[in-house]
């Protein structure tokens, strides 16, 4: 049977990407532990990473990866930094120069797990800290001091870092779930905060937060909200109602079925093809069918295809975005 | 890269060679031995961040510092520390915020779905008009201020670019929800529903605008029920096939007014389904059995239990048809969606 997706190429394009992406990329500069993650995770479902990357390499990346957690963090500062570009943590006189970021720090934890680190370097007291100081009164959590975002992505965030550290003394989750419940919509999807628009991005966020609390029948209507994530699929996924669909979504919304226990009720088959169509001939998957892949994409879009194909590929959690032990 | 309207840059030499920035000494980025998905960044944007650096090592707050913040962050918007170093700066320097206000509309033609921008905006209106002050005004006044009228203009230009664009929406509803600036909302919903019937943000806005920021639990006046389902009717007649106003008026309903659903929704959507002109339309769409699964479960959960039987059937022979023909995409749901009727 011919192989569904071209994986010679997507490992190809993944390595690349690790070894170096172009100067067109630069707004990524500040979230380069995501791409990274995304990268590895995506070589690690297609089966690749040991032979994409050599044990040298792969201890030379746990060794950047480890440069960018702050040391001795406190308050809101502890945990990792989204890349290098914020310069040495030991010439600040200004703290925010070098502040770990909630997103950056679940994406430096995976990405050591995956390149079969122990975490013991990890400053889990600095951690838990930060998640600590950087969740807000109403439940949710900011990524980092001084801003005033504060959504469901970075929820997601500490219940995950909570999950892999086994510490949850940095979250309430009673207050966390409260948001959570309040972010359910009025056609059962979830969203950013309570009145905005259903997004599949943040659906995930919830229902994947709330799993990990082990919260998930805090959900008003599991059948609603499961009803509205089947009802994203028109062919691939689509993020919001009467949107085209996104091959990220796959994962999004896909996984958020997974978690919902929705597997069985899915057209398989139909997921499969549009992702198939997304993936570009230089490698990696772009978001629609044409056009240029980048990591998010291609590393989403294999990871929902995996839940498809269990047979074929390594079971991914789809509350970690991590191989299932 | 420079942005029209984000006139940062006074001098284009490198900064090396500029002599007002003679005294510092950059701070090169340490990427180590064997970085991760390092950036073959120009030239430009390697100098000018190592300048950065070194000003924001040193915690500096001056005009220079936050003019190289403005290149940085127009090379690279998710620099989230920028960011943050900006916003301290523009108050250090009591900046001009309307000044400020309009770097950030620059900036956001080319960035329009950047989360900072718009988080950094909502900052800078909140200091320059706090609500608290606002609020002692009445409506029409507040909205004849310049900083409201510029923030609703501002916010609107998004929408004209991207009527869907997720973050504008957000925006929006943190300016009308802050500012209480209930009473021309829904003016402003429908505007955009009459441009794009099928534009989900739209009716969710209109969900907003109705509910005025009370809790999931509010009930809606009758009158109030009938006029929104007669409105979303209207629009279903328009399209059946959009997914929106279905959702909109079976959502509203079950959580505000759920007898609306057997009183109000039903006879419309059942004289729409048998009047010639629409019955092929509405017989093929999903959203019309669909919504009488709910209205027809909804009803039974009215009744006593003896009595609910034949609701509950027919919602189930809905299922079977929407399995069998309207909607095979999904029928693995509404074949599961059968065995759940009347269960809760």
């Amino acid at each position: 049977m011919a192989a569904e997706l071209a994986i010679n190429a997507h490992a190809r394009y993944f390595k690349h990407c690790l070894t170096m992406l172009p100067a067109e990329t630069t707004s990524l500069d500040a979230t380069r532990m995501t791409i990274a993650q995304l990268c590895l995770v995506g070589l690690a479902t297609l089966g690749r990473l040991e032979d994409t990357l050599p044990e040298k390499r792969r201890a030379e990346m746990v060794e950047w990866i480890y440069a960018q957690q702050i040391p001795n963090g406190r308050g809101g500062y502890g945990g990792f930094r989204g890349g290098s570009l914020f310069g040495p943590h030991d010439r600040c006189e200004y703290e925010p120069a070098n502040s770990g970021n909630l997103a950056a720090t679940y994406s430096a934890l995976c990405s050591l797990l995956l390149l079969g680190d122990d975490l013991s370097r990890v400053d889990k007291q600095a951690v838990v800290g930060a998640i600590r100081s950087l969740q807000q009164e109403s439940g949710t959590f900011a990524p980092h001091p001084g801003t005033t975002e504060r959504d469901p992505r970075f929820i997601y965030c500490a219940c995950a870092i909570s999950t892999i550290l086994g510490d949850w003394s940095g979250v309430d989750k009673d207050a966390a779930t409260r948001y959570i419940v309040g972010c359910c919509n009025y056609d059962g999807g979830l969203t950013q905060m309570a009145f905005q628009e259903s997004h599949g991005g943040h659906l995930y966020c919830c229902i994947a937060g709330l799993s990990l609390m082990g919260r998930l029948d805090a959900l008003p209507s599991r059948q609603r909200t499961l009803q509205w994530a089947l009802f994203r699929q028109s062919g691939g996924y689509q993020g919001r109602a009467n949107k085209a669909p996104d091959v990220c979504y796959s994962f999004w919304v896909g996984a958020s079925i997974e978690i919902l226990g929705g597997h069985d009720l899915v057209d398989s088959s139909t997921v499969v093809h549009f992702i198939q169509q997304c993936e570009s001939t230089i490698g990696g998957l772009s978001k629609w069918p044409g056009y240029l892949p980048d990591p998010l994409h291609a590393a989403l879009g294999i990871v929902g295809f995996s839940f498809h194909r269990p047979e074929q590929f390594p079971h991914i959690s789809p509350e970690l975005l991590l191989p299932a032990s | 890269m420079r942005i029209d309207g984000c006139s940062d840059i006074e001098d284009p030499a490198p900064l090396a060679q500029q002599a007002a920035w003679q005294d510092v000494e950059p701070i090169a980025q340490d990427d180590g031995p064997s970085p991760i998905c390092p950036i073959a960044y120009t030239d430009e944007y390697r100098e000018m961040m190592g300048y950065l650096r070194a000003v924001m090592a040193a915690g500096e707050e001056s005009a220079r510092a936050l003019a190289l913040s403005g290149r940085v962050i127009q090379a690279n918007p998710g620099h989230y520390t920028a960011w943050v170093y900006r916003k301290r700066l523009v108050e250090a320097l009591a900046s001009d915020i309307g000044a400020e206000l309009d770097w950030v509309s620059a900036l956001s033609a080319k960035h329009p779905k950047n989360y900072q921008l718009w988080h950094h905006r909502e900052a800078l209106v909140e200091r320059l008009w706090p609500a608290r002050a606002a609020l002692a005004l009445p409506e029409d006044q507040r909205l004849a201020n310049p900083v409201l009228r510029r923030e609703l203009q501002f916010v609107g230009s998004a929408l004209d670019e991207d009527a869907k664009n997720f973050h504008a929406w957000s925006y929006r509803q943190w300016l009308v929800a802050r500012y209480e600036l209930w009473a021309q909302e829904l003016a402003f919903v429908d505007t955009m529903i009459s441009q794009d019937v099928r534009n989900n943000s739209a009716w969710n806005q209109r969900y907003f605008a109705v509910l005025r920021g009370r809790p999931a639990t509010t009930q809606l006046d009758a009158a109030l029920a009938r006029a929104e389902v007669a409105y979303a009717v209207e629009h279903i007649q328009f399209a059946p096939n959009n997914d929106s106003p279905w959702a909109y008026v079976v959502g509203l309903l079950l959580r505000h007014a759920p007898a609306a659903l057997h009183d109000e929704l039903l006879p419309r959507i059942r004289a729409l389904a048998a009047d010639p002109g629409f019955a092929p339309a509405m017989s093929s769409t999903p959203f019309y059995w669909s919504a009488l699964v709910d209205i027809h479960e909804q009803q039974a959960r009215a009744l006593p239990p003896a009595e609910r039987a034949p609701l509950l059937d027919e919602a189930r022979a809905i299922c079977d048809r929407l399995a069998t023909q309207v909607d095979i995409t999904h029928n693995r749901y509404w074949r599961f969606r059968k065995t759940a009727v009347g269960a809760a």
